[in-house]
């Protein structure tokens, strides 16, 4: 009696216990959780403050901004904006001639956009499908531009860009096509490389079939190869487009009054005796969009690209 | 087909690069091959338009920039130094949060795949854009920095963040927001390779999480750390957007080797020892790539960046 008295006790302290644990794991497991969500709503914030501050600037009335103090508790510069307005993107052309900078970057980006396609294209084509004397060293120049910093062929360009001008009478600097050779230039490396990964991908048959049909390796590329690898083409073309968009210190020296972009000319807004935070807020939020849009449409075969290196082996 | 039809076909191909050779030739490699000509000509604005006639100094430039004798030379060497700083901070902050944000995206939760995209909102933010927000919020009257660094009490004034010897905390502060998704975009890649078999026969050997961290999957994401490392090291001494834009076209002490060539060369018109200051930058990004040469023959190839 008294052994088997025992022995239920000790088996019911074992099922407390086994509960016990049960439940101490459960709390552990939400509190996990928890830590995780929170983890991640931080990673939210700290991507998206800077982006909500700009929004909210873009909506303050300058007067708000300029008035905006962080050592006096009421005039603290605030997240909601004190009073809407949308005068910022109403008069965003008003004080710097943001409109005629979107259309130099517009025609820009769309010219570096089609040059740099067409080269890489027939680049990538011929890296892909041909065995040519001096492959591996057009390989290695064409990845080792990607090493090169900037400002280290900057000046010589400048001058170059005088010369060009003075013996051939040919002006580059402060115009549409030489920042569109500049630009498609710096866009064909990336675009080569990554269109050369998408056509190892078509199979050599079909274009071997075209030639064979009568084509010639131009018709092939033009018939065959271009209208099977068209998301390869898009995602550089998107790519060569950004890239012209966004450039900063080429443009900052090679563009003048007539060819300023977007990215130059957004350091407008603040002058030596004026800043004009909302104006600049709300021209920011016009710059990008195109840059978001064109990236989300483009994502997946854009970030493929930039990781394909890291996991091949 | 015969083998000289053959050899004629591959002859084709040099057609198919020809726009792009000469495109790269006239932008990028003549330029280069030039300037270190230009290197060694006092350069300026009155010899600019007889460039032939520019007096030839030989290693008169590098002797200013090295000899210690002229504020030029300093002022340079001194940028070199405030980008490497910059780097040795920049670069590990970005790896460790990239990495940090890459294992917790690893793991399940509800709107995941949400937060993946917009992890590299700051990556795909243009430059110009990024930092001109920042700029604005690192204002010293009205910023949001030092709007919050009041309330908890950090400091009692408002500090000036973008002029004198915060400048280079601020573009730190902002290179590494925008930074970080790029590290963690390729740590992910590299953490989705490693094979989940491997996670399970650790935790069969007893191995505890933090055990599993540093015996699999840091030891597995060595490849991809390694190129990610030395292409930011590279990627480092470009710098140039950040600072420009985030103080203002006029970095003062906080230059780097880009914004205050730019300067030398267009503000003071100095073309020659300009030029003798970008050779210098890219001997040591040379040394650099043949680092990272002996690095790749060893481990994983990253091809394309």
């Amino acid at each position: 009696m008294k052994h088997s008295k025992q022995t239920k006790e000790s088996r019911m302290t074992e099922q407390t216990g086994l509960v016990e644990r049960k439940k101490r794991k459960s709390p552990r497991k939400i509190f996990m959780r928890v830590l995780l969500y929170l983890a991640v709503l931080l990673i939210l914030i700290i991507i998206l403050g800077p982006y909500l501050w700009m929004v909210s600037g873009s909506f303050k009335t300058s007067l708000e901004i300029q008035a905006a103090d962080v050592t006096r508790p009421g005039l603290e510069p605030r997240w909601i904006p004190r009073k809407f307005t949308l005068e910022n993107y109403a008069n965003v052309n008003k004080t710097v001639r943001m409109l005629d900078y979107f259309r130099n970057s517009i025609i820009i980006s769309l010219g570096t956009m089609f040059f740099s396609v067409l080269i890489s294209v027939t680049a990538a084509y011929a890296l892909s499908r041909f065995n040519f004397k001096g492959k591996e060293l057009f390989a290695l120049g064409v990845a080792s531009t990607q090493m090169f910093p900037g400002i280290a062929f900057l000046i010589p360009y400048f001058i170059l860009f005088t010369f060009v001008n003075r013996y051939l009478g040919i002006q580059l600097r402060n115009t549409y096509p030489g920042m569109i050779l500049t630009y498609t230039t710096f866009a064909i490396p990336f675009s080569i490389l990554m269109l050369r990964n998408f056509l190892d991908t078509v199979p050599r048959e079909i274009d071997e079939q075209a030639q064979i049909d009568g084509c010639s390796p131009f018709g092939a590329l033009f018939r065959v190869i271009i209208p099977l690898s068209a998301p390869g083409i898009v995602a550089v073309g998107i790519y060569s487009f950004i890239m012209a968009w966004n450039e900063v210190l080429f443009a900052a020296i090679l563009t003048g009054r007539e060819t300023k972009t977007v990215a130059i000319g957004l350091l407008e807004y603040i002058t030596q005796q004026q800043a004009r935070w909302s104006g600049m807020m709300a021209a920011c939020i016009l710059v990008s969009i195109p840059v978001l849009l064109l990236f989300t449409f483009m994502q997946r075969q854009i970030v493929e690209g930039l990781v394909s290196g890291a996991t091949k082996g | 087909m015969g083998t000289l039809s053959k050899a004629k076909r591959e002859k084709r191909a040099y057609w198919f690069i020809l726009p792009a050779v000469l495109c790269m030739l006239f932008v990028h490699f003549i330029p280069i091959i030039w300037g270190a000509y230009i290197s060694l000509l006092d350069l300026d604005v009155f010899t600019l338009a007889q460039w032939t006639s520019a007096p030839f100094v030989g290693l008169g430039n590098f002797i200013r920039i090295f000899s210690g004798q002229f504020a030029v030379g300093q002022k340079y060497l001194r940028s070199i130094y405030t980008v490497i700083v910059y780097g040795l901070i920049c670069i590990p902050v970005g790896y460790v949060i990239g990495l940090a944000v890459a294992l917790l995206l690893n793991r399940n939760f509800v709107g995941r795949t949400l937060v993946r995209g917009l992890i590299l909102l700051p990556y795909i933010t243009p430059d110009s854009v990024a930092f001109n927000v920042w700029r604005f919020i690192f204002q010293a009257r009205i910023g949001l920095v030092n709007k919050y660094l009041l309330k908890l009490g950090l400091i009692k004034e408002p500090l000036i963040w973008l002029v004198g010897d915060r400048a280079l905390t601020a573009v730190i502060v902002a290179s590494v927001w925008k930074g970080w998704p790029f590290a963690c975009l390729i740590l992910l890649a590299g953490l989705q390779g490693i094979p989940s078999e491997l996670y399970e026969a650790a935790k069969i050997d007893g191995a505890s999480p933090w055990q599993q961290f540093t015996q699999v999957t840091l030891p597995l994401l060595r490849p991809v750390t390694k190129t990610l490392l030395m292409l930011n090291v590279i990627w480092n001494f470009h710098a140039f957007n950040q600072f420009y834009i985030l103080l203002g076209g006029s970095p003062g002490d906080a230059h780097v080797p880009s914004t205050f060539i730019m300067q030398e060369a267009f503000s003071n018109l100095h073309y020659g020892l300009g030029s003798a200051m970008a050779v210098c930058l890219m001997i040591v990004i040379l040394i650099l790539i043949a680092i990272y040469m002996r690095f790749k023959k060893g481990g994983v190839s990253y091809e394309t960046f």
